[in-house]
């Protein structure tokens, strides 16, 4: 019997995955030395800047060269190098439990969260999850540590969908908690405010974190095709609704395109990455190309 | 509204079947955990009134396709014809149209005629199968079938205009019969345009019976549509003309009429009646105290020896086909009477009773025996008195004759217990009153006949008369005037253009005091008069009653206006003959015969009943199971219509769904 968790591993993803490494695309702040561009200059192999020499500084740093030819003191600074810290937010709501032909949305969800969280621990950095109900019903830190991934798999494996979502309060109380830049990669299907939901987005940028977010979408919720009266009953409460799907396709589409619209530019405005995912696309391709995509804008900063 | 098949009717609560569909289906509805609600309920929320209205349009139509579908089985009949524009068209239609005078009665609140209302009614039921069915029409005047080729063609005057002559529904009925059996036609329907006057329908006539059990037994379908127009024009006042004759008094000469005057409603007590004599018209004021009324007037005519022609003229009404009468009159006659007894006490007695009066002369009446009484005898008679056993053989056959020429006839008692019987009428037992008193005559017809009131409106004595003996008269008679005790006085028999009486008291001192003359004589002398027609040529006919022998002479209107002789009433005249030719008097006839039972003359034939009761120009036609089966139809593809879901191919919808949906990973992504 495999252990908790495993089940959202696939060893043929992953051994593909693992080429691709998870870039920030804003500089991060470390604790340790890693792969990933920090704000501070440091010891690595990419030159900074020249700048004066200042009684103090360490002498190791002096540009020899310049000094012979020119006999004045400048210091050759480098950036510094530093790891990622990942936070995985996972939108526990009932709403995520939406189960299509190819399973639900959190189901799917947990399969993107594992393997990041995987490839994260894999290349040296720091992962967390934070899975958000109504409330926050499970948080881990980031850790570097590979036995810190089994937690994190574990938590997966007992995380259930349910309630209304609490997401906005938590990004906003994540964006303060988190006291250095990090990566936030949030899974959900947005169904709440949107001005709301922006306005967290706007405030983990602020906060100068990296911001990636995944929209899940199920194929039924895109298509909308039902082809008799159906009884549709709210995941998150009991209200349901009698209605002939084909009398009101057009306008619930229309509605559904244009709240996807904002959230895709409003991602786009705060300089975030954006996925829209269905549940029936291939997770491993989803995943490849969000890294690839990170590793082709490269960080700016 | 009626129903052939109202148990169907049972089954109308199973219009409620869709509602209750939809109800169980409602709770049926699949349920789908949805996460979108919140696009879901925008969506909704902008479309719900028009689904709700759309849902509830698609049960309306449900609910009424299945309420057609169920009028549709009970096969609704209308009052009016409306169901005969959608009823199946039959081999052969038979149009029977009464064209009689009574059919020119105006519709009650309308200005056309019943007939013009019928023709109008049939055209427009018959133009729709026109082309598909055999168009007949059997008109009242000529009874004959004629085909037409369209249905407007039945308009023509020559098929369907206006006569003054009557109808004979069982005659008409058997010539439908006649002809569908020698054409051998397949369905038919026979359609009858009618008054339902009981005078030309007959309830009572034998041939109903048999030409309806004829009908029973012909292969084919035959179904009878009855457009009954029964409702009676109550501002209608007909007149009848009930006798003529010409007088002498003091050397002039008087025409005096009796007219009938019968109103439907209240008329204005005084009324110009209009009268024609020889062209020259004059007014008589008409006092119409009640509903019925018999008007008597003389008019003098001096000294002029030969005939003439007038007429009398009610002023327009309801019906203006029966407001006038015609009449001829001929020339002074010489009026005579015979006596024939066996009683030398009473041959005087009646010899001066019915002399007669020319020119200031009394000539004593004829007496003879019964023995020497023969044809010869009733040559130049008007009246026969026969105061003997009642005649036997060869003598009663002449008398008999010469009652149906126009003769009268009076027969009195002889005293002898007699069984025979002459026109079914004989002599009974003989009864003496008691010596207290004698038998005593109370009750009288004193509105016409022999016993009527004088001109001045005096009733004759006849209360005065005392009667000792009296023979009882046996046989069914017609009593004029009746004892106390409810035993006939004087009866009487009509017989072609003459009367026949039985007066059971004689002028003798043993019988009666009739020889006083005070009733006696008034009494034979109107008869006298009476009989004088025989001798007078044929001066009048009812209207489609004229002999064929007639018609061979040229008839030309004294009016100078040109009239059908055979078709309209009026004053004709061919050569130096004049002829009267007036409506026939069953035309006057009130009664009409109840629906009810005027379809029970059908016997066991299908048969709709439609009764126009007051003109109107929206009315159509009776069964009409077929709207209700469009209505279905309609119905059903309405609802189609609605239940069909809205297009999507190509849609807005669909286009945003492709587009927008995520489908490659390569284009879901909106990093800057």
């Amino acid at each position: 019997m495999r252990e908790p968790g495993l089940n959202y591993l696939d060893q043929k993803v992953l051994g593909k995955l693992m080429a691709q490494p998870l870039l920030a695309r804003h500089a991060m702040e470390g604790s340790v030395s890693g792969h990933h561009k920090s704000p501070h200059r440091g010891s690595s192999v990419e030159f900074a800047e020249y700048r004066n020499y200042v009684p103090g500084d360490d002498l190791r740093r002096l540009d020899w060269r310049v000094l012979g030819r020119t006999d004045r003191y400048y210091m050759k600074e480098f950036d510094a190098e530093t790891n990622l810290r990942c936070y995985l937010v996972l939108d526990c709501s009932a709403s995520m439990q939406f189960e299509g032909a190819h399973g639900s949305k959190l189901e799917y969800a947990k399969r993107l969260i594992a393997s990041l969280a995987y490839l994260v621990v894999h290349q040296g950095d720091a992962a967390g999850l934070v899975c958000v109900g109504e409330k926050a019903v499970h948080e881990i830190p980031p850790r570097r540590n590979p036995a810190h991934l089994k937690l994190i798999l574990q938590t997966l494996e007992q995380t259930e969908a349910k309630g209304e979502t609490g997401l906005p309060a938590m990004l906003h109380q994540l964006a303060e908690s988190a006291r250095r830049r990090a990566l936030v990669v949030v899974f959900s299907d947005l169904f709440t405010d949107p001005d709301e939901l922006l306005g967290c987005f706007q405030h983990l940028r602020f906060q100068k974190h990296d911001l990636a977010v995944f929209h899940l979408m199920d194929r039924m919720e895109l298509d909308f095709q039902f082809d008799r009266p159906v009884r549709f009953v709210d995941l998150e409460n009991s209200f349901s609704l009698v209605t002939e799907p084909a009398s009101v396709r057009d306008e619930y589409l229309n509605q559904l395109h244009r709240f996807l619209e904002r959230m895709r530019l409003g991602c786009h405005e705060f300089n975030s990455d954006y996925h829209r995912v269905a549940t029936d696309q291939d997770y491993g391709t989803v995943l490849s190309h969000f890294l690839g995509q990170r590793a082709r804008v490269g960080a700016t900063f | 509204m009626t129903f052939l098949q109202p148990f169907v009717l049972l089954g109308l609560p199973l219009v409620l079947l869709p509602v209750i569909i939809h109800l169980i289906n409602r709770m049926r509805h699949r349920p789908q955990p949805w996460a979108a609600m919140q696009f879901l309920l925008k969506a909704s929320r902008s479309s719900v009134n028009q689904q709700k209205l759309r849902q509830f349009l698609i049960l309306l139509f449900r609910v009424l396709a299945l309420c057609a579908l169920i009028l549709f089985l009970s096969r609704p009949l209308a009052g009016g014809w409306i169901g005969w524009a959608f009823a199946a068209a039959p081999d052969a239609i038979i149009i029977l149209l009464d064209r009689s005078a009574s059919m020119e009665e105006r519709m009650p609140g309308g200005t056309t005629t019943k007939r013009e209302e019928a023709i109008r009614l049939l055209t427009d039921a018959a133009e729709r199968y026109s082309g598909r069915s055999h168009l007949l029409v059997i008109e009242s005047v000529h009874r004959a079938a004629q085909e037409i080729a369209r249905a407007r063609n039945l308009a023509e005057p020559s098929l369907s205009g206006p006569s003054d002559t009557t109808a004979d529904l069982p005659a008409m009925f058997q010539s439908a019969l006649d002809w569908l059996v020698e054409n051998r036609a397949g369905t038919a329907e026979i359609w009858i345009a009618s008054d339902l006057q009981r005078s030309n329908w007959n309830p009572s006539d034998t041939r109903w019976s048999t030409v309806a059990g004829q009908f029973e037994s012909l292969p084919q379908s035959v179904r009878v549509r009855l457009l009954a127009f029964d409702t009676v024009n109550n501002a209608n006042v007909s007149v009848s003309l009930k006798e003529i004759t010409r007088t002498i008094r003091g050397g002039n000469a008087d025409i005096r009429v009796a007219l009938d005057f019968q109103a439907r409603g209240l008329t204005s007590p005084s009324t110009p009646l209009t009268v024609t004599l020889d062209g020259a018209q004059s007014q008589e004021d008409v006092l119409m105290e009640s509903q019925l009324l018999r008007w008597r007037h003389k008019i003098g005519i001096g000294k002029k020896q030969t005939g003439g022609w007038g007429s009398f003229e009610w002023p327009a009404d309801g019906n203006p086909r029966d407001n006038r009468v015609f009449f001829v009159y001929g020339p002074e006659l010489t009026l005579k009477a015979a006596v024939v007894t066996t009683n030398r006490s009473t041959a005087r007695v009646f010899q001066l009773a019915s002399s007669s009066i020319l020119n200031g002369t009394r000539e004593p009446a004829e007496l003879l025996d019964p023995r020497d009484f023969g044809p010869s005898v009733c040559t130049d008679k008007s009246l026969i008195l026969w105061h003997a056993p009642l005649p036997q053989g060869e003598a009663a056959r002449t008398l008999q004759t010469f009652v149906e020429e126009g003769g009268r006839v009076v027969l009195f008692p002889s005293g002898t217990l007699d069984a025979s019987r002459l026109l079914g009428l004989g002599w009974g037992t003989v009864e003496t009153a008691a010596e207290s008193g004698g038998f005593k005559v109370t009750r009288w017809e004193e509105e016409e006949g022999p016993l009527a009131k004088s001109d001045e409106g005096l009733s004759l004595a006849l209360p005065q008369v005392d009667f000792f003996r009296r023979q009882l008269i046996q046989g069914e008679k017609n009593v004029l005037a009746a004892f106390t005790d409810g035993s006939p006085f004087l009866t009487r028999t009509v017989l072609g253009r003459g009367e026949l009486y039985f007066c059971a008291s004689a002028p003798d001192e043993q019988w009666s005091s009739l020889s006083d003359g005070y009733v006696l004589v008034p009494m034979l002398q109107r008869l006298l008069l009476a009989g004088s027609q025989r001798l007078a040529p044929v001066s009048s006919y009812e209207c489609g009653e004229i002999p064929r022998a007639e018609l061979a002479s040229v008839w030309r209107s004294i009016d100078g206006q040109t009239r059908d002789i055979e078709l309209e009433a009026g004053v004709y005249r061919a050569g130096d003959r004049l002829v009267a030719v007036n409506r026939p008097a069953a035309e006057d006839d009130p009664m009409l015969v109840p629906s009810a039972e005027a379809e029970q003359l059908f016997g066991k034939l299908p048969v709709q009943m439609f009764q126009e009761g007051r003109q109107r120009s929206d009315r159509l036609q009776g069964e009409f199971w077929r709207v209700f089966l469009f209505g279905m139809l309609l119905f059903l593809m309405v609802e189609g219509a609605l239940v069909l879901p809205p297009r999507t191919g190509g849609s807005k919808a669909d286009r945003t769904a492709a587009g927008k949906g995520p489908t490659t990973p390569t284009s879901q992504g909106a990093n800057a």
